[in-house]
């Protein structure tokens, strides 16, 4: 009994030191779970470490701040650092806008601490060890792809200095990158209770894979410690983005539950974490739709944001009694509805224009559907072997109607093999707009080896990204700068609402050679070499003689006879005489019959005669 | 060696006797290539077709699309839809239907601004749905495309191809396995509605500058990797012809025709490829090597007929242009007794051309681009039947090398008359340029006649107008070269100009086009080898005459008429036919890019008159042959 009692006091010893009080350090795990407008689901798992002393002193305890993350960041004197490993690509015009956005595939940036030297080796170390660390090709990040962007890409984090110098951002895009249960797993391992416990349990790779968009996100920042922000706390910011699409999931039935989205059930929270809660945005019940949630939440939050009022039903992990699996389910009443589509205040999309292998375009449209001016900056990053023209440059609203003259243009020009075209654009977009950026670019031929395997799949261009401050909340659910947690989103009314977007990525196809062809050119050359090298191989070594053009002349019964004759007296002497007696014998028997022959003489030199005259004319 | 070796001084054994037997070669190689083209289709020459694109991975999945009593339903509601409405496409259904199954649903408006009269404009409008693919990222897309016609349209309904389409996209729009977009594509105006919607895709105009506004599009895939266009016309279908004929006589890749047919043999589905199905191995492979030949040259003739016009067969057609690998599945009726393909029947096959090419890794790039069909599994390939063309193409540059020799060795010997030999050819040269100048300057100006005779020629009809504009234009180029009067060397040397450019022009077709080019040399060569020579003048005068493009075109009409309406009064509706033919060859230059014209025109028709000068002044002959002159001294 004693020992029981013992026991349960150390495992409530634990679990307090777990909960970090101790430290100050804190784990956040959150799930938001949405009915999108058009009847996805989007799944977005956030789990935030804040670690009190994280960016002081490099070999600081960690306590839940992943080790090996926390040595990557100070032997690169990393002060923020986002990485996205993503696929497929998100419908900003169908879905709204994203807690994270992510292009497709795998997007790097990091900003260095001030008074680091040698940015691009730091840059080329950090992303080498990234992949190392999340199993993905993040190694083929090197400072010839890489950009340094003037006006994109702001800082996030709380730093003393409000300018920092731009020489210590690096960005970068792998567009080819595609992400899988490899990467999951490391991911997963970062976190405190891995996927043991917790709602990083629900993280099963089997189902997230089976999404439609899927997207990991590591977000580190220095953080304002409280609301007077003396003191930093290093902010890791986990995120899984999910989005379902239930007609595939399963047949004409609108209603999901954790089951059908994860596969698993909950067995409980983390036990090292502050909090645990999961949010549903029930906005839409009752208007285009009627559900009914089970189990009922713990509470239901009147969010009021920029003049939007979201509602959510709020699951507190750690208050809930979980005595066999926790899952939450919506079940649908009523008839479908199919609602109109109304995209979100700001959206793009990219694509290739023209055809062949000569030359192209690529058009950036922007949509500013908000009644008031929009200011957006436009990064574009084309890879080098698609030279663009920077005259060819146009911005143009509404189908040609007006020609916008931007704010600011940032070029810089590509080196082939070694840096890629950057183009960022400030731009203000009238309202109820439709701005298109066109610029004209060459296909260019590649060296052979450059070539992939896959040559003829065609080759990526990263997406363009856009970055605006939007006046309201219509759509939005991205969490202020300010704050670490979801939680943090709620009731959070400012001025503006930063947004990200990446457009699409695109596709194109290089003048591909066929390469077959050095199996032809070896054919075409043996043959060649078999034709032609033989006989100049002869002219060349062998001595041309006068042929005895007599024999040549007789015809093929003549020498047939010939043939029989001298076959007979070789086999009548055969017995007698030895061999270089019968070849004396031969050669005595060819003499005379040459000298003897006047007519054949005669035809030589006639032949001679008439190619001479041949030659004078 | 011979080549490598002899210096070229004199006359060389080789150009010597190529010369001096130069009529009978030309007859050889004449013959020969006709032979030769001929043969390909013998069970010697043409080879069954295979696969060479691995990961199309045809038929290996098990077919999964159940909705055929879905595209049942659809087909009747869209039947209705059409009767309340015989003209217009109904949109407001069709993008119901599509929001209903799931997928992003757009219009997409464009005109066409008539090229041969002012202020003629047609709007049309297209219908699109774009499946969005749960495990791409837009990069890529398969297009699905059906021509919407109403009930008054001359061409029979494809109601039951867009019900099909419909229902197809409602079974893809539960598959997870997409990897692709897939666009399901409705058109409207035939090929007009589907090369504006390309245009409208790739940001490009195709045709005259103004002609088709094709507008823009909401929403895009990605590149497009490939395209099948379908025309259903019942639910009930005797057999699937498969069209691949495309635009200037571009074919898709033999990979995704064998797809095509391979997927129509594993689902039970009868297919042809021009109506023609394959003779029955049964029946006929052992017995008659003759009826085998006969019936495949049958068929490979079909193809290189419809292959040299130029004008695609289908809306498939149109997307060769933009890199685009299409084929056109055309499913008839059955009247006659058996079974048909149902809808269940040719929606599997669909869905297995889709989830194929949903395979594919790379774009189409392995198997032929270039190739005849005699068979619906049967395949010439470039190699094997371009010598035709070149054996029949390279007696014109054996005549022009003959007669350029008779010109070279002159028969005096003097230095003054050598020098005054030489002034003379230099003068030849000058007159001889600025013939072929004019020549070409000409047909220029025939390409734009169309426009200036429907414009400012008001005769009853515009089509009626743009013939009399060309017939006069014709005709006074005929009887242009009689004001001119011309040395014989001159002559001669602008016989071997013209002979050149016609073997060049010949060559190059057949890169392109080689039916088109085939059927060329067959017609043009032996009459442009008839243009030189001394006897029977006025035949060959008349020859070269009838050979005139027009006139040929016009001969070819009513041979065609001919035999395809034997019942009915032959030459009013070949004159219909040639009118129509002329408008339309302008309209589809204007409007598609279609080169027919602009080759006619400009290459063609030039050196038709080139050759007419000469067959009409010339009193030349070839056959004075300097070589043997000199072996008499």
């Amino acid at each position: 009994m004693i020992v029981w009692a013992l026991f349960t006091l150390f495992v409530a010893h634990v679990s307090g030191l777990g909960q970090s009080e101790l430290y100050g350090d804190e784990f956040h795990e959150e799930l938001l779970l949405k009915q999108l407008p058009s009847g996805h689901v989007y799944a977005h798992f956030q789990f935030t470490t804040l670690w009190e002393n994280g960016g002081d002193q490099p070999n600081h305890h960690c306590h839940l701040f992943p080790q090996s993350l926390s040595e990557v960041l100070h032997l690169y004197n990393v002060d923020e650092m986002h990485l996205s490993l993503t696929g497929g690509l998100w419908r900003h015009e169908n879905w709204g806008y994203p807690i994270v956005s992510a292009p497709p595939g795998a997007e790097l940036w990091a900003w260095f601490k001030e008074g680091t030297e040698d940015v691009d080796k730091k840059w080329t170390l950090l992303s080498n060890a990234l992949s190392g660390l999340f199993c993905a090709s993040l190694n083929f990040i090197n400072p010839q792809q890489s950009l340094n962007p003037k006006y994109s890409f702001a800082p996030l984090g709380a730093y003393d200095t409000p300018s920092r110098n731009r020489s210590l951002l690096r960005y970068s895009t792998l567009p080819r990158e595609i992400v899988c249960t490899e990467n999951l797993t490391p991911f997963k391992k970062l976190l405190p209770c891995d996927s043991k416990k917790g709602l990083s349990s629900l993280l099963s790779a089997g189902y997230i894979h089976n999404a439609n968009y899927h997207s990991l996100g590591i977000h580190v920042r220095p953080q304002c410690k409280d609301v007077n922000c003396h003191e930093t706390v290093l902010e890791l910011r986990q995120t899984v983005s999910l989005v379902y699409d239930l007609i595939i999931l399963g047949q004409e039935s609108r209603d999901w539950s954790f089951r059908k989205l994860f596969g698993v059930g909950l067995a409980g929270s983390c036990p090292l974490a502050s909090t645990s809660k999961i949010y549903v945005d029930c906005s839409t019940n009752g208007t285009s739709s009627v559900y009914t949630l089970t189990p009922d939440p713990t509470e239901t939050i009147n969010s009021n944001r920029g003049g939007y009022n979201t509602v959510f039903a709020v699951y507190d992990i750690k208050k809930t009694n979980i005595i066999n699996m926790f899952s939450i389910s919506s079940t649908h009443k009523g008839p479908r509805v199919y609602l109109l589509n109304s995209p979100p205040v700001l959206h793009a999309t990219r694509y290739i224009v023209g055809y062949g292998q000569e030359h192209g375009g690529i058009v950036t449209k922007i949509h500013n559907n908000h009644w008031k001016d929009l200011d957006i900056s436009l990064f574009e990053n084309i890879p080098w072997f698609l030279p663009i023209y920077y005259h060819t440059l146009k911005i143009s609203v509404n189908a040609g109607k007006q020609i916008l003259k931007p704010y600011a243009k940032h070029y810089i020009p590509g080196r082939d093999r070694n840096r890629p075209y950057a183009l960022e654009l400030l731009v203000t977009l009238p309202p109820r707009s439709i701005t298109e950026v066109y610029i004209e670019f060459d296909y260019s031929f590649l060296k052979w080896q450059e070539y992939p395997p896959d040559a003829n799949h065609g080759f990526y261009v990263g997406a363009a990204v856009i970055t605006s401050l939007l006046p309201h909340t219509k759509n939005y659910t991205g969490i202020p700068i300010d704050g670490s947690t979801f939680s943090s989103s709620i009731n959070a009314s400012r001025d503006t609402y930063p947004v990200t977007l990446h457009t699409e990525i695109l596709l194109v196809t290089l003048p591909t050679p066929d390469f077959s062809m050095p199996y032809n050119v070896i054919c075409l050359a043996c043959t060649v070499v078999a034709l032609a090298f033989g006989p100049l191989h002869n002219h060349t070594t062998k001595r041309l003689q006068m042929l005895d053009s007599c024999e040549e002349s007789k015809g093929l019964l003549a020498s047939l006879k010939l043939r029989l004759k001298s076959l007979l007296s070789k086999s009548s002497s055969e017995p007698e005489k030895s061999a270089p007696e019968q070849k004396r014998e031969e050669s005595k028997s060819k003499e005379p019959s040459q000298e003897g022959d006047p007519s054949c003489e005669q035809k030589i030199m006639k032949r001679k005669k008439t190619k001479g005259t041949a030659a004078a004319k | 060696m011979p080549v490598l070796l002899d210096p070229p001084e004199g006359c060389r054994r080789p150009t010597y006797l190529m010369v001096k037997h130069h009529h009978k070669l030309e007859m050889l190689m004449y013959l020969g290539g006709l032979l030769w083209f001929l043969a390909l289709p013998s069970d010697h020459i043409h080879s069954a077709s295979y696969f060479s694109e691995n990961s199309l991975l045809p038929g290996l999945v098990k077919g999964g699309f159940v909705e055929d009593s879905f595209a049942k339903t659809l087909l009747v509601s869209l039947q209705d839809e059409i009767s309340a409405n015989p003209t217009k496409m109904p949109y407001p259904w069709l993008l119901a239907q599509f929001r209903q199954i799931g997928l992003d649903a757009y219009t997409h408006n464009f005109t066409l601004n008539y090229p041969l009269a002012n202020d003629m404009t047609f709007e049309g409008q297209n219908v699109y749905g774009i499946l969005r693919a749960p495990r791409g990222s837009s990069t890529e897309a398969i297009v699905l495309s059906v021509p919407f016609r109403g009930s008054k349209s001359v061409h029979p309904s494809t109601a039951a191809g867009v019900a099909l389409i419909l229902a197809i996209a409602k079974f893809c729009r539960r598959q997870k396995y997409w990897a692709k977009d897939l666009i399901f594509l409705i058109t409207e105006h035939e090929q007009l509605g589907a090369q504006a919607w390309l245009e409208a895709y790739h940001r490009t105009s195709s045709g005259r500058y103004g002609v088709l506004n094709s507008g823009d599009l909401t929403s895009r895939g990605g590149a497009i990797q490939a395209a099948v266009n379908l025309e259903l016309f019942s639910d009930r279908i005797s057999h699937v012809d498969v069209k691949i004929e495309g635009l200037n006589g571009q074919l898709p890749n033999l990979d995704l025709v064998n797809l095509v047919h391979m997927l129509c043999n594993k689902e039970g589905v009868h297919h042809t490829f021009h109506n023609r199905a394959n003779l029955g191995d049964r029946e006929y492979n052992r017995g008659d090597p003759i009826k085998m030949w006969t019936y495949s040259l049958r068929t490979m003739a079909e193809m290189v007929c419809a292959q040299a016009s130029g004008v695609p067969n289908g809306n498939h057609g149109l997307f060769h242009r933009f890199g685009i690998e299409a084929v056109t599945l055309t499913g008839y009726r059955k009247v006659d007794r058996g079974s048909p393909a149902t809808f269940y029947q040719v929606g599997r096959v669909l869905e297995g051309i889709l989830r194929s090419l949903n395979n594919l890794l790379e774009r189409f790039h392995q198997s032929y681009f270039f190739y005849l069909l005699s068979a619906t599994d049967r395949y010439i390939s470039i190699g094997v039947y371009i010598p035709a063309v070149g054996l029949m193409a390279s007696t014109l540059l054996l005549r022009a090398l003959a007669v350029w020799r008779s010109l070279q060795i002159p028969t005096f010997q003097t230095d003054k008359e050598k020098l005054m030999r030489a002034q003379e050819m230099s003068n030849c040269f000058a007159s001889v340029g600025i013939t072929v100048l004019v020549a070409h300057a000409l047909g220029v100006v025939l390409l734009r006649v169309p426009v200036w005779s429907a414009l400012y020629l008001n005769a009853a009809d515009t089509s009626l107008s743009v013939v009399i504009g060309l017939m006069s234009f014709t005709a006074i180029s005929t009887f242009l070269p009689i004001f001119k009067s011309m040395h014989s060397d001159t002559l001669l040397l602008l016989y071997v100009i013209g002979l050149i450019e016609l073997a060049t022009i010949l060559l190059a077709v057949s890169l392109h086009n080689f039916p088109l080019a085939v059927v060329c040399s067959i017609v043009l060569v032996p009459f442009a080898l008839l243009v030189g020579g001394r006897r029977l003048r006025f035949l060959r005068i008349i020859g070269w005459f009838l050979v005139q493009p027009l006139l040929l075109v016009a001969g070819i009409i009513l041979v065609y008429t001919s035999v395809h309406f034997p019942d009915d009064a032959i030459l009013p509706k070949a004159m219909h036919a040639f009118k129509e033919a002329l408008t339309f060859s302008y309209v589809d230059y204007a409007v598609y890019g279609n080169w027919m014209l602009s080759v006619g025109a400009t290459f063609l028709f030039p050196m038709w008159f080139v050759l007419w000068i000469v067959v009409l002044k010339g009193n030349i002959s070839t056959s004075k042959d300097s070589c043997e002159a000199k072996k008499g001294q």
